[in-house]
């Protein structure tokens, strides 16, 4: 009797223990957290070391990273089912169609609740506004993008130049003067471009819109190409400062110069580089040139507190309008945005890990210093302990109040942005005659394509 | 031997002396079916399952993440009546099939002709005319906007040096960019060039021989020999050549990349429904355009073949009766 007793309770107690594994598996399994990210190399070694911080803290937490999955794949994969929990975009761009078609999740109770995040005492004020789309906020920021402006101290002071222009007149002015012809009447050195093409990463009419303080969209909602005026006296300055500083006051005549000057440009990433070759003495450009500019031949992952640059150039705000004056000292500031999957079964740990990576001080760090991209944190910890000299007006476009990216809405690959540089490159040919019907035309096919996508 | 007599002869050989019984073969069903079931699984999952399933997607609105949605007609009443895109891809797609097609026919006869001439060394002249064929077409497209540039290309160096003073801005030029890709489509015609080289190989010399002693002269003998007996070749590269060009895209993305295309000038009907579905992810709408693209291409080609009767030669009689 009491080995039958015996026996019985072995087996309950077997399966019981086996029951309590099991459960205890699968509450580990649920407890994975699946992250998708675009990064490769270093970077990618950044992020996991980031993500073995989250495990640490958060014990039974396990993270599984994959690294060089780009968005299409995500966005098929989350289509699919198979996404993964958390998923990184590069750039704003992207946002208002993960925001907009619910392929993220909307973040705003997560936010609010008792593991929330205040936004805004955490986050640069471009941050905050730029991980919105349609009032929904679906994403957190992970290190920023400034677009600022660029400018060769040593020609500056040529020309008598001690400042950057921080106007528009003062820019047409000083292009005046930099910008030199060869004997054929070829162009041979520029002041500054104002055209659509020339190196900018399309975004030119994005950066000329912000000099200006023109608006993407109005409090209605709607596209604000037309009802905006200083869309229209952003493009008539850019037709002016082309006629005036390349075409002796003859539009076309500088139009056509600059086309052949533009087809005529040094490689992007090298030596070769206009900016760095003296070709063009002040440009809008991206914060990831400043360490090619450095150091053109190993930026990658270079170590900006050790890399004093052989071009003596300076970083400022964009010069501004009269208008907008107040703007000074501000640049184009966005954003890599990172969001949780629509389908993700594990939405609270999800939350932890997003939290913790766009939080993370040591990585906003380690990235700002290898990579030259400032971190969207307040925390002066997520800056690195030293930086180059000509690097230090990156952070104070990056926390400048106005400094922003554009409103953020679906429509698709953020196509408003290529129709609108579409318009500015047929204006600078002289193929558009009447910027005001275009902007006009522009705004209506911006909201048609708003409103199929909602 | 003319056809009626050839059809004649056939019958008799049918009636007179009935061909041995065939023999059957005695091959496992199940065997049959395993050599057929890898081209089996490839037409129903990769061609006829995504042209029902598109099908069906053209009458939806599809964004890729959420389920679709029935529309009904909206995609085509958008494509027709609201998508200025639409209208100016397909502008561009027929100016190039226009000018491309009967450019690169040309062409090809021409050069096969000219291959065909060579005594000593023709195989290393044919490698050579072949060859750009080979090179793939994002290599070639981008060496062609480089050639092609304005500032630093050798082709305007060379217009510039023979006294042109404004040579084209070529890829940069809305009114030019079109002419260059016809240009990257006419040096690359090797793959034409060969069937129509084969073709003349095949014309008997018997032909020309009795030609020659009627007092033919050279154009002569080209416009009522050669042409004549190309003519399959001619609607064969002609077909082929409209279902091609209606696809259009590799070299007009890369080189509408390589430049600032802000006109359009090169946006074709297949860059439309890459536009469509990869950058506004709207499937649904990209998915109507490419039906419409297979009722174009389809109508065009029944065009071509319905014409054939009248203008091509087939010595042995039509494939197509």
């Amino acid at each position: 009797m009491k080995k039958r007793l015996f026996a019985s309770f072995a087996v309950v107690a077997m399966v019981a223990g086996s029951l309590v594994a099991a459960s205890s598996a699968s509450q580990a399994a649920s407890r994975t957290v699946v992250v998708w990210s675009p990064y490769q190399g270093g970077n990618l070694d950044l992020w996991n070391a980031a993500i073995k911080r989250i495990e640490t803290a958060n014990p039974g937490l396990s993270v599984t990273s994959v690294g060089n999955i780009d968005m299409a794949k995500s966005l098929a994969a989350i289509n699919a089912g198979n996404g993964p929990d958390i998923s990184v975009s590069n750039g704003n761009g992207n946002l208002g169609w993960f925001c907009g078609t619910g392929a993220w999740q909307k973040l705003n109770t997560l936010i609010a609740g008792p593991n929330g995040i205040n936004m805004s005492a955490t986050f640069n004020a471009a941050a905050v506004a730029s991980s919105i789309s349609n009032h929904v906020r679906c994403a957190l920021p992970l290190y920023s993008e400034v677009f600022a402006f660029y400018f060769n101290k040593d020609l500056l002071a040529k020309a008598g130049f001690t400042n950057p222009p921080k106007t528009t007149n003062e820019l047409l002015a000083y292009s005046q003067k930099l910008t030199t012809f060869n004997s054929d009447g070829s162009i041979k050195t520029a002041g500054f471009l104002p055209w659509a093409g020339y190196y900018g990463f399309d975004m030119d009419s994005m950066w000329l819109g912000q000099m200006f303080g023109a608006k993407w969209y109005g409090g209605n909602q709607a596209a604000a190409f037309a009802s905006d005026p200083r869309w229209t006296k952003a493009f008539t300055w850019q037709h002016d400062f082309i006629a005036k500083v390349f075409g002796g006051g003859n539009f076309d005549k500088g139009s056509k110069l600059l086309v052949k000057f533009v087809a005529a440009r040094g490689g992007e990433w090298g030596a070769d580089h206009d900016f760095m070759t003296g070709r063009v003495a002040m440009k809008w450009d991206a914060n990831w040139m400043g360490p090619m500019f450095c150091d053109p031949d190993g930026w990658a992952m270079v170590d900006l507190a050790k890399c004093p640059s052989k071009l003596n150039f300076g970083i400022a705000g964009f010069p501004v309008s009269a208008e907008n004056s107040a703007a000074y000292g501000s640049g184009v500031v966005g954003q890599g945005q990172m969001g949780i999957s629509k389908g993700s079964k594990n939405v609270k740990d999800a939350w932890i890990v997003l939290k913790g990576l766009a939080t993370d001080t040591k990585l906003n760090a380690a990235w700002d210093s290898a990579n030259g991209s400032p971190s969207s944190l307040l925390a002066k910890a997520a800056r690195p302990s030293t930086s180059a000299d000509w690097y230090l007006p990156i952070y104070d476009i990056t926390s400048n109040p106005k400094s922003a990216y554009h409103v953020v809405k679906n429509t698709g690959e953020h196509l408003e942005e290529s129709m609108l540089q579409n318009l500015m490159a047929s204006w600078q040919a002289g193929d558009t005659a009447n910027i005001k019907s275009a902007l006009s035309d522009l705004a209506k096919k911006v909201d048609q394509i708003v409103v199929r996508n909602n | 031997m003319s056809l009626p007599r050839l059809r004649a002869a056939a019958s008799f050989t049918k009636k007179g002396a009935a061909a041995p019984p065939r023999k059957k073969l005695k091959v496992p069903r199940l065997f049959i079916f395993l050599c057929l079931s890898p081209w089996l699984f490839g037409i129903i999952f990769f061609t006829a399952y995504p042209m029902v399933s598109s099908f069906y997607q053209s009458f939806t609105k599809f964004n890729l993440i959420e389920s679709p949605k029935w529309v009904g007609l909206d995609n085509f009443h958008r494509m027709f009546f609201e998508d200025d895109d639409f209208w100016k891809a397909l502008k561009n797609t027929i100016w190039i099939s226009a000018i491309s097609i009967p450019l690169r026919i040309t062409f090809a006869i021409f050069t096969a002709w000219v291959l065909t001439k060579p005594k000593r060394g023709s195989s290393i002249y044919r490698t050579i005319f072949f060859l750009p064929s080979m090179v793939p077409a994002v290599a070639g497209t981008m060496a062609f906007t480089y050639i092609f540039n304005p500032a630093y290309g050798p082709v305007n160096k060379l217009l510039e040096a023979i006294g042109i003073k404004e040579p084209p801005f070529w890829f940069l030029d809305p009114q030019w960019s079109k002419w260059g890709l016809i240009l990257l489509g006419l040096w690359g015609i090797g793959d034409t060039m060969i069937i129509f080289l084969a073709g003349l190989l095949d014309v008997p010399k018997s032909l020309y021989e009795a030609a020659e002693l009627e007092g033919a002269s050279g154009w002569q003998s080209f416009r009522y020999i050669t042409l004549p007996m190309m003519t399959p070749v001619i609607f064969f590269s002609g077909v082929t050549g409209v279902i091609g060009s209606f696809q259009y895209f590799t070299q007009a993305y890369v080189a509408s990349g390589q430049v600032n295309d802000y006109s359009h000038s090169m946006y074709f009907y297949a860059t439309h429904i890459y536009f469509s579905a990869f950058k506004a992810y709207e499937m649904g709408y990209a998915s109507a355009l490419a039906w419409v693209l297979l009722v174009i291409t389809l109508l065009c080609t029944l065009v071509i073949l319905k014409t054939q009767k009248r203008w091509v030669h087939y010595p042995n009689g039509s494939l197509f009766k």
